[in-house]
């Protein structure tokens, strides 16, 4: 049971990533400082053996420059000597810079500076300034050809010059081992970053797929139970329930939703009781009520029909008030029981041919000769509930019927086909309906006509109305007085 | 020769027994007719009349609508007693009480009347027959 809130697991995982690749680049930035410093040391320790590969042929220089002096005494050679021992001057200064004095190039480099000062110091100078003494006098060209001998024939000059090689070997491998090193340890370090940022990414990666999974599942899937819980709730089942025990901001959800669906339920509950309640009231009232109504009618005719002699006419007129005032009561009892059980019966569909339907209502209305009744040839066939329709259209008709104020007239029937439902119209060429009524004549007991006038329960419009409302249908009228009037009413394309 | 024929009426509303009254005089019928306003009276009625050995009764006009026991629970108690098992049963009925007339008839009622009564009702007329023709026996 994850129990952490849902924002802080996912700033947590982004966070993780951001931390994993942020130690890649670091680990990146590490390695190319390192390829730096490498290139520093490869670049130095390339200018050093440029420096000691030149020295070593500039001594080469020196020593046939001071060889060929001491031969044929020409200051040519002594050039070559010279410019040679002062670029090796040069060279070591440079050197000394470059190489650190405690290692062992640094030691190998103060032999060689040792050596040379020796040779230079102890070799050519020595015997440089004999020979330039040599042509004045014998004993100088003896003294010269003595030191000659001693220094170079006698292999102190050519035990110099090894001892020189050797040093420089050594210093040159030193440099070459040094130059390897670094080229090797560059490659490991190169080897191991690519490693370490090959499994750092995979391991972000594979991280942030863990993640990306783990937040589907654990919040795609609830979301999808509570919209699936909703759907129920909007399809009428108000009793689900979603169970949750944890403690985050989806928890908090499906806790406000289950909530939510038992206020629901219950309201509908309450809702579908006090409805019942009502249509039960309704029946009981307007049936209780015909009892007493029935006594006063019975009295009425009984003295109407026993004693209309000796009750005076006016009386008798009164008592003919009273019968029509009875009437109507129960005219209107009829209405409310008729209008309280609408909506009782239950929701059976079957196929209706409407055209056949509006045929046999023929016979059910008002007499009146003058009224022909057309209906568009064809109507539709419906799979949906037949007594509702049948009452809805009774209504219409027995309504364009009864308020005709004109000895002949036309009724006609037609329809409308839209995307989801049908529209029917009842159409009549009667007296009309002023705008200011449209909406009250749906009202119960809302009639237009002159109460004494008319036999009318008053309630036809309202059934109507009643019954599409709880169908979330709907019905219109376009008239206006004198002009005759439209009822247009929806019914759902198959059921 | 005519006999009169015994009627034992259980109606609480005084202008609906009145009403019967009057139908019974327009159709000629020579009857006696004792009522009970509602089931417990109607019962107590009965029982008097067993132990008094008054003549047999020849049909009881039953209203469903009482205050008290109403019709049918008089039903049940009446056709529990095997004294009153067969005793004709009419009920009194408004034309929308469907529902209460298909339970009495599991009761074994002879038929019905229908309020306000009209001689030539057609629900009616079978009740109004056989009271001629118990006068007539």
């Amino acid at each position: 049971m994850w129990l952490m809130k849902i924002s802080y697991t996912i700033l947590l995982g982004f966070l993780v990533i951001l931390l994993l690749f942020a130690t890649t680049t670091y680990i990146n930035y590490q390695q190319s400082e390192q390829i730096d410093a490498s290139n520093e040391v490869l670049i130095r320790s390339g200018v050093v053996l440029k420096h000691s590969n030149r020295f070593q042929r500039n001594i080469l220089n020196m020593v046939s420059g001071l060889r060929g002096y001491l031969l044929t005494n020409e200051s040519f050679f002594l050039q070559s000597y010279d410019s040679a021992m002062l670029e090796n001057d040069q060279i070591l200064q440079e050197l000394a810079d470059l190489v650190e004095d405690s290692t062992s190039q640094g030691h190998l480099l103060s032999d060689i500076h040792t050596l040379n000062e020796s040779w230079i110091e102890g070799l050519a100078k020595p015997l440089i300034l004999a020979r330039q003494q040599a042509n004045k006098s014998d004993s100088s060209m003896k003294a010269f050809n003595h030191l000659y001998h001693i220094k170079l024939v006698a292999g102190e000059e050519r035990n110099l010059n090894r001892t020189l090689q050797n040093r420089f070997k050594a210093f040159s491998n030193n440099e070459y081992a040094t130059r390897d090193r670094q080229r090797d340890l560059l490659n490991a370090t190169i080897a191991r970053t690519g490693v370490i940022s090959f499994y750092l990414t995979l391991f972000s990666i594979i991280i942030g797929i863990c993640i990306a999974i783990f937040l589907a599942h654990h919040i795609a899937s609830r979301i999808s139970r509570m919209v699936r819980m909703a759907d129920s709730i909007s399809g009428g089942n108000y009793e689900v329930s979603m169970t949750d025990h944890g403690q985050d901001e989806l928890s908090a959800l499906a806790r406000a939703l289950n909530h939510m669906a038992k206020v629901l339920s219950e309201n509908i509950s309450l809702l579908k009781r006090k409805n019942a309640e009502l249509d039960q009231f309704a029946h009981i009232v307007s049936h209780d009520l015909k009892a007493p109504l029935r006594g006063i009618d019975n009295v009425v005719n009984w003295i109407q029909e026993d004693h209309a002699r000796d009750v005076p006419e006016k009386v008798m007129e009164y008592l003919a008030l009273i019968k029509g005032r009875i009437i109507r009561a129960e005219n209107q009892l009829n209405g409310i029981l008729s209008y309280s059980r609408v909506g009782r019966g239950l929701a059976t569909k079957e196929t209706v041919d409407v055209h056949a339907l509006l045929n046999e209502l023929r016979e059910d209305m008002p007499v009146r000769p003058g009224i022909t009744l057309e209906i568009q040839p064809g109507l539709p066939r419906l799979f949906t509930e037949k007594l509702p329709l049948q009452q809805i259209f009774t209504n219409l008709l027995v309504n364009a019927y009864k308020y005709h104020d004109k000895p002949e007239g036309t009724v006609r029937v037609y329809f409308k086909e839209l995307p989801t439902v049908y529209e029917f119209y009842i159409e009549d060429n009667g007296p009309g309906i002023p705008q200011a009524y449209h909406q009250k004549i749906f009202v119960i007991f809302q009639t237009l006509q002159d109460r004494d006038a008319f036999e009318s329960t008053g309630v036809g419009l309202a059934i109507v109305r009643k019954i599409l409302d709880d169908r979330k249908l709907t019905i219109r009228v376009v008239s206006d007085a004198g002009k005759g009037a439209i009822f247009v009413f929806t019914w759902p394309k198959n059921g | 020769m005519k006999r009169i024929v015994h009627i034992l009426l259980v109606e609480d509303d005084n202008l609906d027994a009145m009403d019967l009254k009057r139908s019974l005089d327009k159709l000629g019928l020579l009857y006696k007719l004792e009522i009970a306003k509602n089931g417990e009276e109607a019962i107590r009625t009965l029982d008097s009349r067993d132990i008094e050995g008054n003549s047999a009764l020849d049909l009881i006009i039953l209203d469903l609508n009482m205050p008290k026991m109403n019709g049918l629970e008089f039903l049940q108690i009446l056709r529990g007693n095997e004294r009153w098992r067969d005793t004709k049963v009419f009920v009194l009925t408004t034309s929308s009480e469907n529902e209460d007339r298909r339970a009495a008839a599991e009761f074994g009622i002879s038929g019905y009347i229908v309020k306000p009564l009209k001689l030539n009702n057609a629900g009616s007329i079978d009740a109004f027959n056989l009271m001629i023709d118990l006068m007539n026996m």
